[in-house]
């Protein structure tokens, strides 16, 4: 169809045969940059070109807070961000947002599709609305703080930091967790911490069933402290009464199998 | 016929630690008071410790010691610990050998990085950026197949 007569035409990405990957890797460069503070609208960009100018801002430019205006929930954004600095989506993120980082402090104003902050080293990302499942997949180190619902598999594999909801989290919330620590103000589902290796799991609602080797904790000073610090920090209000699960290490024979491995897993 | 416990093989290396890497020992493992300064928090994201919470003091073969994951090595202490200060150590002497770039995952990023990044990761200020030009290894001799 031919374009109308003084109707704006947006010219359609370049796409590589199955419609993955957007070929051109030029950088938009269309922020407003205002000192070391940025802003772009990215209602009429690509992930590529989302990300490509996160970067640029960030690397290039020198930039410690940047703003997106409508990300419309694309898929992977803010992602393998390696700096420290602040980003603030306006909006919600699809899958596999802000994944991979190391440094960065993140807010997002909407929700966030599955995985969001996968394989996060450090930094800190706030959700202020749901986020899907496995949230926190192979989390390694950092905050995640979703002030909504968490989806099924809440910190899968979760290897170190802190995953903090204020409301409920779904089945299989610490499934297979080696380290770190999770703080469900609401409810669970089913097969909470589930061959759990290590690491801690509060909860302050009800469990609808701990999941194999997932037994009660004792309360410490330690865990007062932490649960304190955590909220203040986040300004999240009092936190409620909440009970504590660890593993209780009758599943596996680890240290007698392979001392070594438990290096993998630091 | 030698016993197993007679046999030495020196290449196999059964504990990877920072030295071993490295070739040498660093001031910060052997003094206090080259790490004494450090403000783990102005290091970290956000208010708190962040991902240092899960760092910790550890032992390697006896030796109080802190892991490095970005080198996937133990860094060894070799000076006295004050009492009820382990896990404080153990983070300041880590973030020592981060920010000076004496990490061997540090070190490698210069030849491997793919895609830009700061060298010395988050930690350090302006650090120069790497990884702008990476071109894939090509091994000398290989010739790619016809097919």
């Amino acid at each position: 169809m031919e374009p109308v007569s003084g109707e704006q035409v947006n010219e359609q990405p370049r796409m590589d045969e199955r419609g993955l990957v957007e070929l051109d890797d030029s950088i938009p460069k269309v922020a407003e940059i205002d000192g070391t503070k940025a802003q772009f609208d990215a209602k009429d960009m690509t992930t590529r070109k989302i990300n490509a100018e996160l970067r640029w801002l960030i690397y290039e430019q020198g930039i410690k807070d940047v703003t997106v205006l409508n990300p419309s929930a694309r898929h992977s954004l803010g992602t393998a961000i390696l700096a420290r600095c602040r980003i603030r989506f306006e909006g919600s993120l699809g899958y596999f947002g802000c994944g991979l980082i190391d440094g960065p402090e993140i807010h997002i104003t909407g929700r966030v599709g599955w995985s969001v902050a996968e394989n996060m080293m450090s930094g800190v990302i706030v959700v202020d609305g749901n986020a899907g499942s496995l949230a926190g997949a192979a989390l390694r180190g950092g905050d995640l703080v979703v002030r909504g619902d968490l989806g099924a598999r809440t910190g899968i594999d979760q290897k170190g930091g802190t995953i903090i909801t204020l409301g409920n989290a779904a089945s299989m919330t610490g499934f297979m967790m080696q380290r770190g620590r999770q703080i469900i103000c609401g409810d669970v589902g089913p097969g909470l911490g589930d061959s759990m290796y290590d690491g801690t799991i509060y909860v302050g609602g009800k469990v609808a069933a701990l999941g194999i080797d997932c037994v009660p904790g004792d309360w410490t000073d330690a865990d007062t402290e932490l649960i304190g610090r955590k909220f203040s920090s986040y300004d999240l209000g009092e936190p409620p009464e909440l009970q504590k699960f660890v593993c209780g290490k009758k599943l596996y024979n680890y240290d007698s199998l392979e001392p070594s491995e438990r290096k993998l897993v630091l | 016929m030698a016993r197993m416990d007679e046999v030495r093989e020196p290449e196999k290396v059964v504990s990877i630690d920072a030295e071993y890497l490295s070739g040498k020992r660093f001031p910060y493992q052997e003094d206090i008071s080259a790490i004494e300064d450090i403000d783990l928090m102005a290091l970290t994201p956000g208010e708190d410790l962040n991902w240092l919470e899960d760092v910790e003091l550890l032992e390697e073969e006896g030796t109080p010691a802190v892991f490095d994951r970005y080198s996937n090595s133990f860094l060894r202490i070799y000076f006295d610990i004050p009492e009820g200060r382990e896990n404080e150590i153990a983070r300041k002497v880590l973030m020592a050998h981060l920010t000076s770039g004496n990490s061997y995952g540090i070190r490698l990023k210069e030849i491997h990085a793919k895609f830009p990044q700061p060298e010395l990761g988050p930690w350090v200020e302006g650090s120069k950026m790497t990884g702008t030009d990476w071109k894939p290894p090509v091994l000398e001799g290989w010739e790619p197949p016809d097919h």
